[in-house]
């Protein structure tokens, strides 16, 4: 098992595990989270695969910074978007948000 | 990674960032309140940031404490206290065990598809990765990469924009 496998597990059980808070968590907060863990173990992934491998360094710490970039953007809108929500709502439980026009 | 007794010191670095990081990671998905989820994600975080470190990347590990740790993370906190989902009524309701089952499932099957993949065809890897130089970094983000980081500068300006126009709706609605 060589290191970039191992650093490929890790990256592949923040996928998981972001998936399963995805689904298990009820409220959209809680899906949040989850999304952030597996972005976060996508920025891993490209790192790992460009500086473990012959690869150019440049081209995997470019990319981890573009998935920052998205997840930075991404945290702002949800954001936004849980404010309107949980104004109109009165609630963040993704069971409960049944219309789709508020 | 030559001598033996900085090998072993390696090593034990590197799966103490991966306990932290997988600790967090529990953490995250599992707790009951909001807040301590946000704990450990926070915890997940610094644990990549660290393994970013021990990779020989430190300019983006230490982006990764500025932009994560910093700040999106903050802004999760701002989200919990400003939603009415904080005071541990919305998560510490008992689950169905059907749901667990489901997510358990829908976590696993990507798990074992792609960690078999990785098993089997990962090629052979450095043992020791080498730094690169930020200049180096600023080179190749001005000159080859440049169309991607005009792209997402376009990204952030249309995502703290459209933040601003969803924030201010609400108000003239109220």
């Amino acid at each position: 098992m060589s290191l970039l496998s191992i650093y490929q597990v890790v990256a592949i059980f923040l996928l998981a595990i972001g998936i399963f808070g995805i689904v298990y968590r009820r409220t959209l907060i809680g899906i949040v989270l989850g999304i952030e863990l597996l972005l976060n173990g996508a920025g891993l992934s490209i790192m790992a695969a460009a500086q473990l491998t012959p690869t150019p360094n440049e081209l995997g710490q470019v990319g981890a910074l573009l998935v920052m970039g998205i997840a930075a953007a991404e945290a702002t809108l949800l954001l936004a978007i849980l404010l309107v929500v949980s104004k109109r709502f009165q609630n963040v439980e993704a069971d409960q948000l049944t219309t789709m026009k508020g | 990674m030559e001598t033996p007794e900085y090998a072993y010191l390696a090593w034990a670095l590197l799966f103490g960032h991966i306990a932290i990081v997988i600790a967090g990671g529990f953490i995250t998905v599992l707790s009951k309140s909001l807040v301590r989820a946000l704990v450990g994600l926070i915890l997940t975080l610094f644990g990549v940031a660290g393994m970013y470190f021990i990779m020989a990347a430190p300019f983006i590990g230490l982006m990764q404490l500025l932009i994560y740790v910093g700040a999106v993370s903050v802004l999760i906190f701002f989200a919990i206290m400003l939603t009415n989902a904080w005071p541990g009524g919305d998560e510490s309701a008992k689950k169905p065990v059907k749901r667990t089952v489901y997510a358990f499932l829908a976590g696993l099957a990507p798990a074992i598809v792609l960690s078999s993949a990785v098993l089997s065809a990962a090629p052979a890897s450095f043992l020791v990765p080498e730094e690169t130089e930020v200049r180096e970094l600023g080179r190749f983000l001005m000159e080859p990469f440049i169309l991607p980081f005009e792209l997402i500068s376009l990204l952030l300006t249309v995502a703290m924009a459209g933040a601003v126009i969803l924030g201010l709706e609400r108000r003239k609605r109220k």
